[in-house]
């Protein structure tokens, strides 16, 4: 598994609330068929039931549920919100939606994920781009 | 020593959990095996410490006997990982 598809990343202006802002998130993964419509409730009851620890950094929060018959094939989208996002209390701007189909294919992709989040320039410079392009450069050079 | 990697399902966060510790880890030159799983997996890997959101702390008490709980807010910051794995060693010297 690679990171981040181009088609899966989006930049918008706003959301009005953090539901929104990972419904809009999890959009492309629901258009290409990697999840199901459920799998997005269960990200929401995932937050409700567990609290807010996927806010991983500053700025950046990580949605994902159990692996479930809601999830077809283990996929990542990506969405930037520039106005940041309360998420109980913390405000968001990166959002990376996880959908794992199973608790290992993904593992190589998260454990580079991980090195990339430990540097706090990598999120805001995701966040402060202009472009989806960029963005794709940005996580290319450094996530991998 | 063993130290836990704790999260709700061990699929996501928990991972990402592990990898920050192991860095933290290597800075401070300590020696140890990291292994990250769920609240119900827990109390089975017998470990010498359990680091997990300050959300799962009340129920990885229960969970767990005589655990060394160590909350971490933001699971990918290095420097606040760096203090509890510190606390840590303290509370280890001090037994």
């Amino acid at each position: 598994m690679t990171n981040v598809k181009k088609e899966h990343m989006q930049i918008i202006d706003s959301a009005e609330d953090y539901e929104k802002a990972i419904e809009i998130a999890a959009q492309p993964l629901l258009d290409d068929g990697y999840i199901t419509k459920d799998y997005i409730q269960q990200m929401f009851d995932t937050i409700e039931k567990f609290g807010t620890y996927i806010v991983l950094a500053d700025k950046f929060a990580l949605p994902h549920a159990r692996p479930s018959e809601a999830v077809k094939k283990t996929g990542l989208s990506l969405l930037v919100v520039k106005e940041a996002v309360d998420l109980k209390d913390n405000p968001v701007n990166l959002f990376i939606v996880l959908a794992a189909k199973d608790s290992t294919t993904h593992q190589d992709t998260l454990a580079s994920l991980a090195e990339f989040l430990m540097e706090p320039k990598n999120i805001d410079d995701v966040i402060n781009a202009d472009s989806v392009d960029q963005i794709k450069t940005i996580i290319d050079e450094r996530w991998n | 020593m063993k130290i836990l990697a704790v999260c709700g399902f061990g699929v996501g966060s928990s991972m990402i959990l592990k990898m920050t510790i192991q860095k933290a880890l290597k800075d401070l030159e300590v020696e140890a095996e990291v292994v990250n799983t769920d609240l119900s997996d827990a109390g089975s890997y017998g470990a010498d410490a359990i680091f997990t959101s300050p959300d799962f702390v009340g129920d990885l008490e229960k969970r767990v006997k005589n655990a060394r709980l160590y909350p971490v807010k933001k699971y990918s910051d290095k420097e606040e990982i760096k203090g509890q794995l510190k606390k840590m060693l303290e509370d280890m010297d001090n037994d």
